[in-house]
């Protein structure tokens, strides 16, 4: 499972068998300034590769006009706000219904490339990968000390309590195989759900790869990015979640 | 006398807790991974009950752990906090199954009616 040529097998009648169909999913609350660039970017990266692309914009119940600017992409509208970890679960079980042999999540705020995304999908299916991470670690270029102290704090947390030894445990760019997007399921709603869902990989045997991105930092992304004040709730959400599961 | 008290009263909480183990891990609900860790959780405080008498004389020696011997209040006590860990865990259990219920009902309705709306 996870390979390309067991991906294949996958296909619906309805596309082309060399044709793979890729589900781009983009968790996304109040983006309407950006969301639109997002959904531009990716379609027109994967214009005339050989994949079959669909993205797919969850909206968190936004108060903006992100549905309405999302328009080109199919629109799954949350009817409570569920938070990162939600948006993300939802969009994969729309690809696992519609059979997508792969997945991409990005962030709806813009910071991913979709050159990116096209390069980590390949490397995934290259290296028969069932969860390959974006990591905006390996070449730093842009990321403020702040936040590269931020996300090596998360990534030694997640270290520590699960035993998984990546990067960037907090990177929204990830590219999930079918056999992924049929076992994965995590608990948290949160920005916790990045280094849990790691955890649950680990737990499922899946293999996990990374691949080295260049993260877009503009004023706008890093107001809407993570705070390290909130990596304090993440640590928290992650410690409990760890004690709780000694008692399942 | 005493422990033996503290041991009767212990006791069908902790069955109660292994006997769900069981039923669970037949049942297919956790995985035999899950079955091991918390059998052998409850066979350690089940341990500690049932060597109540030998554990409480040895800590008893250490002055930094030294007490009166087991008073009925201590057996009340000690009784109530392993029933409440046993409750406590089954209540979390019970509202983590219905919070996945909820979330999961709310994808596939949240997905259906984005269908429905020919936008999904």
């Amino acid at each position: 499972m996870g390979s390309a040529k067991a991906a294949y097998q996958y296909c619906p009648d309805k596309y082309n068998y060399e044709t793979m169909k890729i589900c781009v999913v983009v968790p996304a609350y109040n983006e309407e300034l950006v969301i639109g660039d997002v959904v531009d970017d990716v379609k027109e990266t994967f214009r005339g590769t050989k994949y079959f692309c669909e993205v797919v914009v969850v909206n968190d119940q936004s108060t903006d006009k992100t549905a309405e600017n999302a328009q080109k992409a199919t629109i799954i509208n949350h009817l409570i706000n569920q938070g990162a970890g939600g948006a993300t679960s939802t969009g994969l079980r729309y690809a696992e219904i519609h059979k997508a042999n792969w997945v991409i999540t990005l962030d709806g705020d813009g910071q991913h490339k979709a050159i990116d995304a096209l390069s980590c999908l390949e490397q995934a299916i290259k290296i028969d990968a069932d969860l390959l991470i974006g990591s905006r670690l390996i070449n730093k270029k842009g990321m403020s000390k702040v936040k590269i102290l931020g996300n090596r704090g998360l990534t030694l947390i997640t270290y520590l309590l699960f035993g998984i030894s990546v990067t960037d445990s907090q990177s929204g760019l990830r590219i999930f195989s079918q056999k992924a997007i049929d076992v994965l399921e995590w608990k948290s709603t949160g920005y916790d759900f990045c280094s849990e869902m790691l955890w649950r990989a680990k737990k499922a045997n899946l293999s996990i790869a990374e691949y080295p991105i260049q993260a877009i930092y503009t004023d706008y992304s890093k107001s809407k990015g993570q705070s390290n004040w909130n990596a304090v709730n993440i640590v928290k959400s992650l410690v409990r979640r760890r004690i709780v599961e000694m008692f399942e | 006398m005493r422990y033996a008290l503290l041991l009767l009263l212990t006791a069908p909480i902790v069955l109660m807790a292994l006997m769900n183990i069981f039923t669970q891990y037949k049942m297919k609900r956790i995985s035999k991974q899950r079955f091991v860790q918390q059998f052998i959780l409850w066979t350690l405080i089940s341990t500690l009950m049932f060597a109540s008498f030998p554990v409480y004389n040895l800590v008893s020696g250490n002055p930094l752990l030294d007490s009166s011997s087991l008073s009925l209040f201590d057996i009340v006590q000690t009784t109530a906090i392993v029933y409440i860990v046993y409750i406590i865990n089954n209540f979390r259990r019970k509202i983590e199954q219905n919070e996945r219920t909820i979330r999961n009902l709310h994808q596939e309705v949240s997905i259906i009616l984005s269908s429905r709306n020919g936008k999904g």
